[in-house]
């Protein structure tokens, strides 16, 4: 075997044992791959065909599914309005994540440096959202931001406002609540990175004379890109297509993709033109997960720099 | 046999599939499934509709499938040969695209021996009407200082921010907007009418919810305290100690046919139309009008009491006289339309 000729590079590694291993090496390959099909045909079965037929709907030009064509992508395409509600819904995910970091950040910092008993407790906490079904969250937050919600009555109390602020049913006040909602998605990631780093490194920079800043630019940031982009990632995802907490806290009014998708389906039972909304929102979110992958390439070479 | 690695795994791939797919092991004959509306409407089916139907059938087996409209419709649709279905419940507009597509079969009113005894309203071939919904004002008692009676007490000045709809995905979103059309001189055909009284109402809104149950916590809640509800709905609050009252307007409450269809292709058509014949019948109907339930009924036979001949109607006379029927075929030729007008139009 040529491959098996490390003895000059590396003459600690020419023993028979090694070759040995290389030998056999790819039938261990071929066998983990066949371990893999039962989820392979479970995806085919209940993720690739589904999608392939929902591309198949989308391809008619009537409700009634007779005849072939564009026209249901062009509708929504040349459609001012339909891409405003695309643009507002990827503009919400933009604005939970943003939210969900900006908060969950120095949770996470605090988690990683606290010890024992209440590092449990703070879990706890932390998973508790996770734990309770999304409708008991998301109807906790109709109670909170209602006329007579807390946020109303402390204001009141407070003498800050003499009427109650309209908060249910508002942009801002669903952004919130998904921020809540879709919390542990972002933290845990993040926990998962702040642990790996050596504090060393903290004191180190410190030594070095780096304030605090500059540490966090330079040294921690780069070190947790990757879990601050998966937590990214996992909380946009999450809060673009979350249609309990959008319906229920945003209202009937404020259209995004998931209730327009809902809506043209269930209510009006016109399958082609929700099935060409679901794709191209399909495409939408595709794009932007692209874009932060590229995101975490490039951090990659920023961590190394 | 062998207790092999193989047979186990064989064994546990054959449970597991069962218990996620339990249709596999009865495909050929199976019990009868009724699809009816999810939450106080199952509740209501399970205590009374279900033991009546098995007392008249000899203990015949029956499950319940609770799903809203579409999605029954969409159920039956994706094996219309095979319907995991027997027996659907549909609003007036869904009931006419199941109709419309061929999935639900004509009832055997002429061998039911309850069908003649409903009001005329309620009858129907393709599905008779076991009970209708009737849409009026809910309003918060402790918040009005006169108690309205007209739909048009909701435009008011004094309810400014105060008023809960819901938008048009839903039947009582939709029937509302023509009944407020109707009321200044449109029609199902044509309700400009009613987008321009909504474009008045605006500054009265306070939120547009998303669906019937979601507006009627909003009650709850405080956030709104008029707006057109649900007559069920609200006695669910009611029960709960909410602070909110039903009145039928002067102009007549909206009443919607809810019909109750036998699926087309049903492996079980004799048990679906003794369900349906159940369903009719006056015994089912009287104790479904009774506390918690308030269910109105359409047999004549049924001697209107309670809650029910209090606020809605003393008799099936009274009822003819103070219902407003819509008409839901023409309704549904539009609806697309305006639901895209509201999408867009209706910012608050």
């Amino acid at each position: 075997m040529i491959g098996c000729d490390v003895s000059i590079d590396y003459p600690h590694l020419a023993n028979p044992s090694f070759c040995a291993m290389q030998t056999t090496a790819p039938a261990i390959t071929t066998y983990d791959l066949k371990l893999t099909l039962p989820l392979a045909a479970f995806f085919v079965v209940f993720f690739l065909s589904p999608l392939a037929i929902l591309l198949y709907v989308s391809l008619h030009t009537d409700a009634a599914m007779t005849a072939h064509g564009l026209t249901q992508y062009g509708k929504f395409l040349l459609d001012p309005f339909s891409l405003g509600v695309l643009g507002r819904t990827l503009w919400v995910g933009v604005q939970v994540t943003a939210l969900c970091l900006l908060l969950g950040l120095p949770l996470a910092w605090v988690y990683v440096r606290l010890t024992g008993g209440l590092q449990t407790v703070l879990m706890v906490v932390i998973l508790l959202p996770l734990l309770t079904s999304v409708v008991v969250r998301t109807f906790a937050w109709i109670v909170i931001l209602g006329r007579q919600g807390i946020v109303n009555s402390t204001l009141a109390a407070l003498g800050v406002i003499d009427a109650p602020l309209r908060l249910l049913y508002t942009e801002g006040g669903m952004v919130v609540a998904l921020a809540q909602v879709q919390m542990p998605l972002m933290v845990l990631p993040l926990i998962t990175a702040l642990s790996r780093l050596d504090p060393n490194l903290l004191d180190a920079s410190a030594a070095l004379g780096a304030g605090h800043w500059r540490t966090f630019r330079r040294v921690v940031l780069p070190l947790i890109l990757p879990g601050v982009i998966a937590g990214c990632l996992l909380t946009y995802a999450a809060s673009i297509t979350a249609f309990i907490t959008q319906t229920l806290v945003g209202g009937g009014q404020l259209l995004f993709m998931p209730m327009y998708i809902y809506q043209q389906a269930s209510t009006l039972s016109n399958w082609p033109f929700a099935a060409a909304i679901s794709i191209i929102f399909l495409a939408a979110v595709l794009a932007v997960v692209s874009l932060f992958n590229v995101l975490g390439r490039l951090s990659k070479g920023y961590a190394h720099a | 046999m062998d207790l092999t690695r193989r047979h186990l795994m064989t064994s546990a791939f054959t449970l597991g599939a069962m218990h996620a797919f339990p249709g596999l092991s009865h495909a050929q004959a199976r019990r009868l499934v009724f699809s009816t509306f999810t939450g106080s409407w199952e509740e209501a089916h399970k205590d009374v509709l279900v033991p009546a139907f098995r007392k008249a059938t000899d203990n015949a087996e029956i499950t319940l499938d609770p799903l809203l409209s579409m999605d029954q419709i969409a159920k039956v649709k994706a094996s219309p040969a095979n319907p995991p279905i027997d027996v659907m419940l549909h609003d007036p507009g869904p009931a006419l695209v199941a109709i419309d597509q061929g999935l639900v079969e004509p009832f055997p009113f002429a061998s039911s021996p309850h069908y003649k005894d409903l009001i005329a309203d309620a009858q129907g071939e393709m599905g008779p009407a076991p009970f209708f919904q009737v849409v009026g004002i809910t309003y918060n008692p402790e918040k009005m200082k006169t108690l309205p009676t007209s739909w048009a007490d909701i435009w008011k000045p004094e309810f400014k921010g105060r008023v809960g709809i819901t938008n048009l995905n839903s039947t009582l979103g939709t029937g509302w907007l023509v009944e407020i059309a109707r009321s200044r001189g449109g029609s199902e055909a044509n309700v400009d009418a009613g987008f321009k009284a909504l474009e008045e109402l605006k500054s009265n809104l306070g939120a547009v919810a998303a669906n019937p149950g979601a507006l009627a916590t909003l009650y709850q809640q405080g956030q709104v305290d008029i707006g057109p509800g649900n007559f069920n709905a609200i006695q669910i609050l009611k029960a709960r100690g909410v602070p909110v009252e039903f009145v039928a307007p002067k102009e007549g409450a909206i009443a919607f046919r809810t019909t109750i269809h036998i699926v087309k292709n049903s492996p079980n058509k004799e048990l679906a139309a003794k369900l349906i014949d159940a369903a009719l019948s006056p015994e089912v109907q009287g104790k479904l009008m009774e506390a918690p339930y308030l269910i109105v009924p359409t047999n004549t036979k049924v001697k209107m009491s309670g809650e029910i001949a209090k606020v809605l109607a003393k008799d099936h006379d009274d009822m003819k006289k103070k219902f407003v029927f819509q008409d839901w075929k023409k309704i549904n030729e539009q609806r697309a339309g305006w639901i895209e007008k509201f999408n867009r139009d209706i910012k608050i």
